[in-house]
């Protein structure tokens, strides 16, 4: 409960510290840097572990493409590393297929959903709304480090017998439901479903805290249609989190019981394995594809709008003007939110649904291009008429534009029940969601860090660093997906170990090659970023507050900001893009400039 | 109700937080349980479906948790009076009947089980122990909070700040969890 010492009402829904409490956090190391309740320490913490997991990811990317570029090699090294996943040098087809699942998760659930959704989520949110922290600090801190758990039990996978789970992300039964199915089904899948039902109990305290925090804490004068799109984003993508992960504890709960506790949800009847009859009758594998995909496709969206919210907001300050029809981007996030909670399921096209189910989902799922493509088309018109500043932030940006379009044209065949039939399954959908779920999330990640960094530790990124690594992460990226919609078409099928036996495949080979090469510059090119990063946090160029001259609240502050924020409210006069206007600091104002100052625009 | 006593209780930003972050934590519990509703209905088309006897003792919990919602009804009308010993008493018998009815529930399973129905005995039986041990699982965390709206109705003579914000945190979540319990039990009852 707060006391009123730390809570003082003003105008109804402000909080903030009273003056002569310090400005810096006073605590103990610990209480500062480790269980800490500060929300930009927790974005931080959300951050680093979302990275380190990604080099996880990108190495486990980087075993598949060698196997699917090299298929007849044999690499006495990997052996040497990874007995169990290599004999006499070559992969194990079983260990392939932990290795994508591995790879799957970890990039969904433990990168991208650690370091855009809740790591810049936490250090975003209460800054750009004008607040000290989040609403709920301790239940902040609870959700970091309850997600720490999930991503350690998960790590912790990979060395239990049968190793990590081989069932894919999607953990579809009966693969996932038995432990004789492959060797991954073994302990590995039991840790698999531990680990994501932590993670949806950190994520669900995460989203709650976020809406609480839009909803309840922003600064005088920051009505809703005056937020920026960024905490617009988040706000949408947290509500569809609440509402649409647990449905997956759910199944998780059913999958456990039917694993280790002899029921039978999800395993029909007559199922031979290892010559032996399962005892379980009349399960339904598909009841599972419902509620995986009914969070599955949500989650899509709820990494995506972060990435556009972000890339919105960055846009205006390397193109000197407003974001092109802010109101109708917000809608579009509204409508696209609403609309994602009914389209799962046209991940399940093929599962034998009946055609009226099939022509509803693809119905639906055109009419959630719509406000996807308005936004698109918005954030094309941003850049109309600009004089384009391509600093490393903006460049990764343009990078996000170009991944949405060319991956979301894909989205129109897969959204289609005819089409998908051909398509279902093929390497067409890794090349599209990789675009759109990979690459436009991974564009906007580096986008944000380049943006945000000297806000966060009070130093500059190398800039010839930063744009060598776009370079070398767009190039690659767009190659090896664009190029995979092609070997989709060619009939490649997805989560294949090889495709030697395979006549009709046999021209694909130098695609994979180059796609596996591709793919090698692409995890290379990663230690640009890494080099940049911790060369700049040691020895970076000091920032200035607001080095990129943008106009949100975070801007006003110090850089990094002070342990409680703003101290006092800040005021806020206006809306989160006036650019180019002539003020006396240039061609923007920031949010607290009083309109006595400049006049308003929104 | 006496409304002038309470104006003085205009919630605080703090309170209005809880609020809203209770309800939000009951709207992603609303979605755990249509899971495991729709669940149900789908697998309840199942060849193998059999209805197993349910002990009669729910039919006393339910009672058992209708009351102590009434009983919390009644601490909140005789707090809101100032009848301060009365409302501390029926919050404690609320919370009493809340362990009386986490208590019924395992005799019930107990029962179940001593009658030869076990979790994978029948996809019913499957749905009925998970879907009430999920409850049950709320179940206690609701009675942590009844207990803490117990002791801020203790205290309540001489703090009453805050009294009726905090309370209502209290009744919502066990009104709520009342009504999860009458929805599931009616579910595998009748369905």
């Amino acid at each position: 409960m707060a006391t009123p010492a730390e809570v003082v009402q003003a105008n109804g829904v402000q909080t903030f510290r009273p003056a002569g409490v310090p400005t810096h956090d006073t605590r103990g190391f610990v209480r500062r840097f480790v269980f800490s309740t500060d929300h930009k320490v927790i974005g931080i913490q959300y951050i680093v572990t979302g990275l380190l997991m990604a080099i996880v990811g990108a190495a486990l990317a980087s075993l598949i493409r060698l196997q699917l570029g090299f298929p007849d090699q044999q690499w006495p090294l990997l052996s040497k590393l990874l007995p169990a996943g290599y004999q006499g040098g070559v992969m194990l087809p079983e260990f392939y297929l932990a290795v994508v699942t591995m790879h799957g998760t970890i990039m969904v659930f433990f990168f991208i959903s650690y370091v855009l959704v809740s790591g810049f989520g936490n250090y975003l949110v209460p800054l750009q709304v004008g607040a000290n922290d989040m609403a709920f600090p301790f239940l902040n801190m609870l959700s970091y480090w309850i997600a720490f758990l999930s991503a350690a039990v998960l790590i912790f996978s990979f060395f239990v017998t049968g190793g990590a789970a081989a069932a894919g992300w999607t953990a579809y039964p009966p693969l996932s439901a038995l432990a004789a199915a492959v060797p991954g089904s073994q302990m590995g899948q039991t840790l698999w479903l531990l680990s994501m039902a932590l993670f949806i109990a950190s994520f669900t305290m995460s989203g709650l805290n976020i809406v609480a925090t839009v909803l309840s804490v922003r600064a005088p004068g920051l009505s809703m249609m005056r937020l920026p799109l960024t905490v617009w984003s988040y706000f949408v993508s947290s509500i569809l989190g609440l509402l649409a992960f647990p449905p997956l504890t759910a199944a998780a709960v059913m999958l456990l019981l039917d694993r280790h506790f002899g029921t039978s949800f999800f395993l029909p009847s007559g199922l031979i394995v290892g010559n032996k009859l399962v005892p379980s009758t009349g399960g339904s594998p598909l009841l599972w594809q419902h509620l995986f995909w009914f969070l599955g496709h949500p989650e899509v969206y709820v990494l995506q709008l972060p990435a556009l919210g972000i890339a919105c907001d960055i846009l205006p300050a390397f193109t000197r003007k407003p974001v092109f029809g802010y109101r109708t981007s917000v809608y579009c996030l509204m409508a696209v939110g609403c609309l994602s909670m009914i389209v799962w399921g046209h991940h399940m096209f093929v599962s034998g649904m009946s055609p009226f189910s099939g022509e509803y989902f693809s119905l639906a799922t055109m009419t959630i291009t719509v406000p996807m493509t308005i936004f698109g088309v918005n954030m094309l018109a941003s850049l109309w008429g600009a004089k384009l500043d391509l600093k490393a932030p903006m460049l990764f940006v343009c990078g996000v534009i170009a991944l949405f379009g060319s991956g979301g044209l894909g989205g129109l065949f897969l959204g289609n029940a005819t089409a998908d039939m051909q398509l279902h399954d093929t390497y067409f959908v890794v090349g599209h969601f990789h675009m759109m779920i990979g690459g436009v999330t991974l564009l906007a990640t580096f986008a944000a860090i380049y943006f945000w960094f000297p806000k966060m530790f009070g130093r500059t990124m190398n800039e010839t660093l930063a744009k060598a690594h776009f370079w070398l992460t767009f190039g690659p990226f767009f190659t090896i997906f664009f190029m995979q919609h092609f070997l989709g078409l060619q009939g490649a099928p997805r989560r294949y170990y090889a495709f030697t036996a395979y006549d009709y495949l046999r021209n694909t080979r130098g695609q994979n090659l180059v796609i596996s090469l591709c793919a090698f510059v692409l995890v290379s090119s990663q230690f640009l970023f890494l080099i940049n990063f911790v060369w700049s946090l040691v020895q970076g160029r000091s920032a200035a507050s607001n080095p990129w001259r943008a106009t949100t609240l975070e801007w006003t502050l110090p850089s990094p900001p002070p342990h409680d924020n703003f101290g006092e409210a800040p005021i806020v006069a206006r809306w989160a893009y006036e650019y180019g206007v002539p003020t006396p600091e240039g061609d923007f104002a920031t949010q607290t400039v009083p309109a006595a100052s400049v006049p308003v625009t929104a | 109700m006496n409304t002038t006593a309470l104006a003085m209780d205009t919630p605080t930003v703090r309170e209005d937080q809880l609020k809203l972050g209770l309800w939000m934590f009951l709207a992603t519990v609303t979605m755990l349980f249509a899971a495991f509703t729709s669940a149900y209905v789908v697998r309840r088309s199942g060849s193998d479906w059999r209805h197993v006897a349910l002990p009669s003792i729910l039919w006393i919990n339910s009672a058992v948790l209708g009351t102590s919602s009434g009983a919390v009804e009644f601490a909140y009308a005789r707090g809101a009076r100032g009848r301060w010993r009365t409302s501390a008493v029926a919050m404690s018998i609320a919370f009493a009947l809340g362990v009386v009815f986490l208590a019924g529930q395992m005799v019930a399973w107990r029962q179940m089980v001593a009658a030869g129905v076990y979790l994978p005995t029948t996809p019913h039986s499957a749905f009925f122990f998970m879907m009430t041990g999920a409850h049950a699982v709320h179940i206690v965390a609701a009675l942590v909070v009844l207990a803490w709206g117990t002791v801020v109705t203790v205290r309540a003579a001489g703090q009453r700040r805050g009294w009726a914000a905090r309370m209502s945190l209290c009744r919502t979540f066990w009104h709520y969890l009342g009504v999860v319990w009458v929805f599931l039990f009616a579910l595998v009852s009748l369905y």
